[in-house]
């Protein structure tokens, strides 16, 4: 044991250089994976964990229409039975707009405008932006509170007065965080006002999207109450729901997102692990001699084994615990740059569990990335101090290597599985990065099969440098599979990105309107209609809209005691704006069954189904489904199945009803104008809407596209982020390549030199050579990025997708000039080396 | 005591079975200091390679006093070089990564020897390189490397010490003394020594003189 642990100091101590590339690769991957996990746990910790506090209540009770006096009963009773609510409050939500009273500013924006009564909030605190605590007095008297951005958005101040809808409040605070705020995706700022200004002010009269909700403070675990309410209110629209199953559900979402992103980190850390093979396999072969003289010293394959496992583990180690310094320290840096697009209160700490857990995973990594090379120490045979032959053997497959080889992997599954949580989502993972490893790597080899035949044409520098793509031991499928890799994530993200925005461009789809108005009244439409064509020469397309909610399917209701049903709640148990038809729209296709015929009279009342719909409620044509219209249920039966064409969309309707069923049920109307105008005319032509009919909401398409682009950039800034890291990976195998490959390149420029080359030559080989292999590995990385942009794009977010000629070029040009720069500053120095020198140690 | 009987070793070359040893049969007896000579490709490095457990051969056996070492596995041969031999190699064979003191460190740290640091120390005194001990092998001279290489292929005390050309690579006054170095060893130990070398004077002083040729055992005479 003393041999062992001896030689392995004394060999770290002497080779620690040359092994810096492995530590690199090690420590990067672990600061991959320590620093994306650290970054969502904190960000869980920051937003998501305290459900209680989002929901402001221990038990919500919603619904979106008024609660019927039945409802209140049903809950009461049950409230009252249980005896353990300490206090209750109500709360209804809409969307309306929100305009200055001041006539010279033209402002106005959509809001979320929440009305509350006292005790507000029952969980957590809300604190406003001049550091006082919330106080109900200041909603008393048609007063409101309203978020920050909104003072920004109308240019109004603290004191001003807001029109809402009919009613006039006055300004009295503003806050930045509002209490179970912090979730979700919102189109206008929050305003607070009092609940029963709402129903003063007429804003819940006419208007789509309203929730009331009844929120309950418990003493006790609020889980059976809740149990209790949803058997009572079975049947009805009301739904129940209790912090601890947000709870549940956001904590699933953010542990699978936790997952998934350490996956990518895992990614990475395989990446090095590649590093880690790679520096191990020419580690041994420049070790060879040592170990045969160990050998003829009389030291057993398996003890030197032993030194150089030991060797790397320590290594391994080493340089995961700098990998949780490097996370660390990206923590920071996402703290300098992106601190204002994450929440407030965030830790931007590396967790201490999550730095054991990259410290192990490092470890092991190295272990099982460095275990088939280092079994060629037993190959070694001692004799090669008398006469060294080639080293063949050392390369050649045997049972022991193809079993540490099937350990290596199975290792590298409980690795991914454990990462992913999941044994399915890790073999998946496995699976998915060895196809694409496998496809570059063959890609790789086509590549440079052509490459080689085309060896006889061009300069002298242009076939030597094809030439040293080939020399004895050359690394270069391993970098081209590497750094092509990082290319093709880099790219693949931003073409979809490209795909993505161009999706939401607007002016490309000319079906898509630039303005929305909803809840118009029946009375008002046709003068709406009029004056929207007044000012902008449009007549919009108007289209008839009722309120529905899914009731029962096939006779049975949607039970959300089921877990499974409850994880739909947000897709199936809203509120949907349905509408009727005699005709198909033409971005509408019919999947199932067939569309009603044109003058038949019904008999039997019909709806057209969306698929996606279709697929969550599990109806085929011919099933029933029983809405909820405005309190009164209406049985129908699903007479086809719909696929939209979002691409080409002026409106889009989950439900269609056939004529002759809808047409006495209370509804409004929603218009379109297609119209390009511009900002300041659409600005006024809102003002002059809103001022007419106060009740109507406008959806400027603008500014939603303006907010889905800034998520999407989000997104891909965020994905780009982790693909460098990708790209680093592939560019640390690079230097770790040609450090490896050096000596062999110091002697071929030695005899070069020799033979009468000057230095411009030689300088003239290392540019082409790292030039043609950067071209390469752009060129795979670029053309599989198209590949997997096109997929995605087509089969899973059902968008065009355009191939980017531009993009793939310059993500070329990109690749080829790191991999020129990388490769040629590492190996400058052998430019100025002595040949006499060189030639004599050889 | 070193058998050998009816030795043979033959190797691939391309596609063409190469025979190196032919039919060798050997007895070297204990403390006996024998110079193997022969042209170059007569088979001597390959015999005493043979010797040392570095290869096996094709046909017939070697034992060291009664281990039959032609059966052995790998490991069993590295714990019969730790015990009983000692190698010099032409080109000295010096880890690289270690100093000259941990080179002679080695063979007693692979045996677990307790005194190993003493012994090294005083090796290193035997060779006359006290203050050399703390040098990389790059930063020796040849002469110097070789006398590590000395000093750590005794540092188990071995009956037996093989010798591959070891001032091959050096020059004449270095190649003496390297030369004298071992011989005395040899005396003051009373370790069976077998030198392979092209050099006649050096093979002079030899006990008993085997010459090779084309694999087989030509001649073999006891030096007056």
């Amino acid at each position: 044991m003393n041999f062992i642990i001896n030689l392995t100091a004394r060999e770290i101590r002497s080779s620690w250089r040359r092994l810096l590339f492995f530590f690199l690769c090690i420590a990067l991957g672990v600061g991959s994976v320590v620093a994306l996990r650290s970054l969502i746990q904190n960000v869980t910790k920051a937003v998501g964990t305290d459900a209680r506090a989002l929901m402001t209540a221990d038990i919500e009770v919603s619904s979106t229409n008024d609660f019927s006096p039945a409802d209140i009963e049903k809950i009461e009773d049950v409230i009252t039975a249980s005896g353990i609510v300490e206090a209750r409050n109500e709360a209804i939500t809409t969307s309306s707009m929100a305009r200055p009273i001041d006539p010279t500013n033209e402002n106005l924006r959509l809001v979320e405008l929440k009305g509350i009564e006292p005790p507000f909030p029952l969980v957590g605190s809300f604190e406003l932006d001049n550091g006082e605590p919330f106080d109900h007095r200041l909603l008393e008297g048609n007063g409101a509170l309203v978020a920050k951005i909104l003072l920004e958005d109308l240019k109004v101040k603290v004191g001003d007065r807001i029109k809402i809808g009919e009613g006039e409040f006055e300004i009295r605070g503003s806050f930045d965080e509002e209490p179970g705020g912090t979730g979700g995706f919102r189109l206008g700022a929050r305003v607070f006002v009092e609940k029963r200004a709402f129903d003063d002010a007429g804003i819940t009269r006419n208007a789509s999207r309203v929730r009331h909700r009844i929120l309950y403070r418990t003493s006790e675990n609020p889980t059976p109450l809740v149990t209790r309410l949803r058997e009572s209110l079975k049947g009805t629209t009301v739904t129940v729901q209790s912090y601890r199953e947000t709870q549940e559900r956001l904590g699933e979402q953010f542990s699978r997102t936790e997952n998934y992103l350490a996956l990518t980190g895992l990614l990475i850390l395989v990446l090095g692990g590649v590093g880690v093979w790679n520096v191990s396999r020419a580690f041994v072969e420049q070790k060879r001699k040592s170990v045969a003289v160990l050998k003829c010293l009389g030291a057993g394959g398996n003890r030197i084994i032993a030194v150089y496992l030991l060797q790397i583990l320590t290594l391994g180690l080493i340089g995961s615990l700098f990998g949780v310094v490097l996370a660390q320290a990206g923590l920071w840096f996402v703290r300098s740059q992106f601190a204002a697009d994450l929440p407030d209160r965030m830790s931007y700490a590396v967790g201490s569990s999550t730095a054991a857990q990259g410290i192990v995973l490092g470890v092991l990594i190295s272990m099982l990335f460095s275990a088939l090379p280092l079994l060629q120490v037993r190959n070694i045979k001692p004799k090669l101090l008398l006469r060294d032959e080639n080293n063949e053997s050392l390369r050649r497959l045997d049972k022991t290597k193809w079993l540490f080889g099937a350990l290596s992997l199975l290792g590298l599954l409980v690795l991914a599985a454990w990462q992913a949580g999941s044994l399915t989502v890790g073999a998946f993972f496995l699976i998915g990065l060895g196809a694409t490893s496998a496809v570059l790597y063959v890609s790789a080899v086509i590549l440079t099969r052509i490459l080689r035949s085309m060896r006889p044409m061009g300069n002298f520098a242009l076939k030597q440098a094809i030439n040293s793509l080939y020399r004895p031991g050359n690394q270069t499928r391993i970098i081209l599979l590497a750094v092509g890799l990082g290319a093709f994530v880099v790219l693949a993200v931003q073409s979809l990105q490209t795909n993505l925005v161009r999706e939401f461009d607007f002016t490309r789809n000319q079906r898509l309107p630039t303005l929305f108005f909803i809840d118009v009244q029946k009375s008002q439409i046709d003068q709406l209609a009029a004056l929207i064509e007044k000012r902008i020469g449009e007549k919009p397309e108007t289209t008839p809209t009722v309120r529905a909610r899914i009731a029962f399917v096939n006779g049975k209701p949607l039970d959300f005691q089921q877990r499974e049903v409850r994880q739909m709640q947000g897709q199936i148990g809203r509120e949907f704006a349905v509408t009727y038809r005699q005709a198909l729209d033409q971005n509408e296709t019919v999947v199932a069954g067939r569309w009603w015929p044109a003058g038949e009279p019904s008999e039997i009342p019909e709806v057209s189904v969306q698929d996606e719909m279709a697929e969550r409620l599990k109806v085929v044509p011919g099933d029933s489904i029983t809405f909820d219209i405005s309190g009164r249920k209406v049985t129908v039966r699903v007479a086809n199945i719909r696929k939209l064409d979002l691409r080409n969309t002026r409106t889009a309707f989950i439900f269609v009803f056939r004529p002759g069923v809808l047409e006495k049920a209370p509804q409004s109307y929603a218009a379109t104008v297609l119209s390009r105008v511009g900002a300041t005319e659409r600005q006024r032509l809102q003002r002059e809407v809103i001022g007419e009919y106060p009740n109507v909401q406008i959806f400027d398409v603008a500014d939603i596209v303006a907010t889905v682009q800034r998520l999407v950039n989000n997104f891909v800034l965020a994905i780009s982020f982790v693909g460098s890291f990708v790209i680093l990976s592939g560019i640390l195998i690079l230097i770790g390549s040609i450090a490896l490959t050096k000596s062999q390149r110091v002697y071929e420029n030695a005899i070069l030199k020799t033979l009468g080359a000057k230095r411009g030559t030689l300088s003239a080989i290392l540019v082409a050579e790292y030039g043609i292999l950067g071209l390469l590995a752009g060129f795979i990385g670029a053309g599989f990025a198209a590949v997997l942009s096109f997929a995605v794009s087509r089969y899973i977010l059902n968008i065009d997708w355009e191939f980017d000629p531009v993009l793939s070029l310059a993500g070329i040009a990109a690749t080829a000039a790191v991999v020129l720069v990388v490769g040629v500053i590492s190996s400058f120095d052998v430019l100025f080396r002595k040949p006499l020198g060189t030639l004599r140690s050889q | 005591m070193i058998h050998l009987r009816n030795v043979t070793k033959t190797v691939r070359s391309g596609t063409e079975d190469l025979t190196i040893l032919s039919d060798v049969s050997l007895e070297i007896p204990d403390g006996q200091f024998v110079a193997l000579t022969g042209a170059s490709g007569s088979g001597k490095s390959t015999l005493l390679g043979l010797l040392a457990g570095l290869d096996s051969p094709s046909s017939g056996t070697i034992a060291i006093d009664d281990d039959e070492i032609t059966t052995m596995s790998e490991d069993g041969l590295a714990a019969i070089r730790s015990e009983k031999i000692g190698f010099v190699f032409q080109s000295f064979h010096l880890i690289p990564s270690l100093t000259a003191f941990e080179n002679v460190l080695i063979p007693m740290e692979i045996r677990g020897a307790k005194d190993a640091k003493e012994r090294a120390s005083r090796l290193l005194e035997d060779v006359d390189l006290t203050n050399r001990g703390h040098h990389y092998p790059t930063e020796l001279s040849g002469g110097e490397q070789q006398r590590v290489a000395i000093a750590r292929a005794f540092a188990n005390r071995p009956k037996i010490l093989l010798a591959d050309e070891p001032t091959g690579n050096l020059d004449s006054k270095n190649g003496q003394h390297i030369f004298e170095l071992m011989t005395d060893l040899h005396r003051q130990n009373d370790v069976t020594l077998v030198l392979v070398t092209h050099d006649q004077a050096l093979a002079a002083n030899a006990q008993r003189q085997i010459v090779l040729k084309d694999g087989r055992v030509v001649s073999d005479t006891i030096n007056g």
